[in-house]
């Protein structure tokens, strides 16, 4: 390859880079025949990989959730706190101090991504309820909402319920 | 132009003084008597909202239906609300601009009716026109564009319905108790009441959601749900909730205000960058920011209400695909040239994405999966005169 091939093939390597990085790309349309893992990552003591199995052998909860039309669909599945407890987050009075500068960064296979505070999931802090649900009226989620999701009850909008939910990762800003 | 439409304006806001149909107070909707009319409301769909001054019964629904197919509301006898809203197009026309009965070319295109009672606002650009009971003067009686071209405050029209034997009997039904109940205020209120019932659910997307039939829906349009809900396309974000449009109002809804989207679909030099008259909000709030905004409309039915787009200048989804995957649309050549995708007022959630040809056949699969098949043949909404005379 001479020196004008080797900056046209930079140049066009570079262009097709750009591109990637400016128009986000459709999810593929076959999505690869592997089982299905919720990852727990970040800084947590015990990373996990949770699947369909490990989460059914999980403490399930239930919650329901009004339609626009005062209808209850009923989402099952673990608690948020649960999942982070079994990666070795401490909570209650455990938790406190430099913890309470941690967060969570729960991540769609879409891109989204929603933070919640160690401190608002705590039960004697924020209290928040959040669970991640793998079951909606007894059946499997709707493929644009699983294989998992996080529904959050008592929200009063649906913005932080991350449908498709991949991987909650801890982050402690303080260590 | 713009004058002509600031008059349309005024003649429909002096009629409504004249027949007494109260925009302010329709506006302040509140549950209201239902008399014998029950809702018969799919799953997902919630009470839609009802003015207080115009309780739903069953008679005013009755004669509302006559009244929406009946040519005669028109000045020569050649349209009616049907016309322009055809029950086999989801109640639209399937043209790009509607035409009305003395040959007017409307400058937009005729919006579905289906599932009207739950929007929060019924035209493509006007913020204020929320009621249907004021929005039907607009056809009625406007003249620019003239679309049925009732003239004066319709004394011929009236005449004419005070003639007929079939609405002796529904219009004392509809209105009991009332001396005179031929007005062009009871016609108004029986059309909205009739246009309120026309709430469509039984699509294979409803069928799959709120019945669980699994099968109800391709694979295909499984993926494209995905897509469609996914955070680099966004289409869930002005095209959501139980009636895919984020213009959508009930009983119990939180909603505050309606947001109107400009989406890139123009960029003409000059100082508005919409070719007029079509330049959206704009139009009635006279903020320059507000050129190109329009109303994101439900896409039920959307398999049966092409062409696509307030002007109708998208003659297929795929068209509007492409649109809306180029983050705006750029017209290469005449009067309206431009690359809409640098729109100045453009919506910042319309933005470029890729979509392989899969992708996009999976979409558009999902996106026809909204359409109900029954809805062109449900005779709760067909013509009811005898002989069902052509509109």
């Amino acid at each position: 390859m001479n020196r004008e091939m080797k900056l046209r093939s930079s140049v066009l390597c570079t262009v097709a880079a750009l591109l990637c990085a400016t128009i986000p790309p459709a999810q593929s349309v076959q999505a690869p025949a592997v089982e299905f893992k919720l990852v727990v990552t970040g800084d947590v003591p015990t990373p996990l990989a949770l699947t369909a199995s490990d989460l059914a052998a999980m403490p399930r909860e239930t919650v329901e959730v009004a339609d626009q039309d005062g209808q209850k669909t009923t989402y099952e599945g673990v608690a948020l706190q649960e999942i982070l407890k079994k990666a070795g987050i401490n909570f209650g009075s455990q938790l406190r101090g430099k913890d309470l500068a941690g967060y969570v960064l729960t991540s769609a296979k879409d891109g989204y991504q929603v933070v919640f505070s160690l401190g608002e999931l705590d039960a004697n802090l924020g209290g928040l309820r959040a669970i991640v649900a793998d079951q909606r009226d007894g059946k499997p989620l709707f493929e644009y909402q699983g294989p998992v999701r996080l529904v959050l009850p008592n929200d009063k909008a649906g913005a932080r319920s991350v449908r498709m939910l991949e991987k909650i990762e801890v982050v402690k800003l303080r260590k | 132009m713009k004058k002509s439409w600031v008059l349309a304006g005024i003649l429909a806001a002096t009629f409504v003084t004249l027949v007494g149909v109260g925009h302010a107070a329709s506006q302040s909707a509140q549950p209201a008597v239902q008399s014998d009319f029950h809702w018969k409301l799919p799953k997902g769909f919630p009470p839609p909202k009802v003015p207080a001054d115009n309780p739903m019964s069953d008679a005013k629904v009755a004669l509302g239906r006559y009244l929406f197919y009946d040519q005669r509301m028109s000045v020569n006898g050649a349209e009616s609300c049907a016309t322009c809203h055809r029950q086999e197009l989801a109640f639209t026309d399937g043209k790009a601009q509607a035409v009305g009965a003395t040959g007017d070319s409307h400058p937009r295109s005729a919006m579905s009716l289906v599932n009207v009672a739950y929007d929060a606002v019924l035209t493509w650009s006007d913020p204020g026109e929320t009621s249907l009971e004021h929005q039907i003067l607009t056809p009625m009686f406007g003249t620019h564009p003239v679309e049925l071209g009732l003239r004066g405050e319709g004394e011929a029209y009236i005449k004419v319905l005070r003639a007929d034997p079939k609405y002796r009997e529904l219009f004392a039904a509809a209105f009991p108790g009332e001396a005179d109940p031929f007005t062009i205020s009871n016609v108004a209120k029986a059309i909205a009441c009739f246009e309120r019932t026309i709430i469509s659910a039984d699509s294979p997307y409803d069928r799959y959601h709120y019945s669980r039939e699994d099968s109800a829906v391709s694979e295909s349009a499984k993926h494209g749900e995905v897509l469609f809900f996914s955070e680099p396309l966004g289409c869930f974000r002005c095209h959501g909730g139980f009636n895919f449009s984020d213009a959508t109002d009930y009983e119990g809804s939180r909603r505050r205000g309606v947001e109107f989207h400009n989406t890139g679909l123009y960029n003409v030099a000059g100082p508005l960058s919409y070719p007029l008259p079509n330049a959206g909000i704009y139009e009635y709030t006279h903020r320059p920011e507000d050129v190109g905004k329009f109303k994101a409309p439900t896409l039920r039915n959307i398999a049966l209400t092409a062409p696509y787009f307030h002007d109708g200048s998208a003659k297929t989804l795929s068209d509007v695909l492409d649109h809306y995957s180029a983050g705006g649309r750029t017209i290469s050549g005449g009067e309206f040239a431009g690359d809409g995708s640098h729109n100045p007022n453009k919506d910042p959630r319309i933005r470029a994405f890729q979509l392989s040809a899969q992708d996009r056949a999976d979409l558009i699969a999902f996106l026809n999966t909204l359409t109900d098949e029954t809805l062109p043949h449900n005779k709760t909404f067909s013509n009811p005169w005898p002989d069902a005379k052509p509109y």
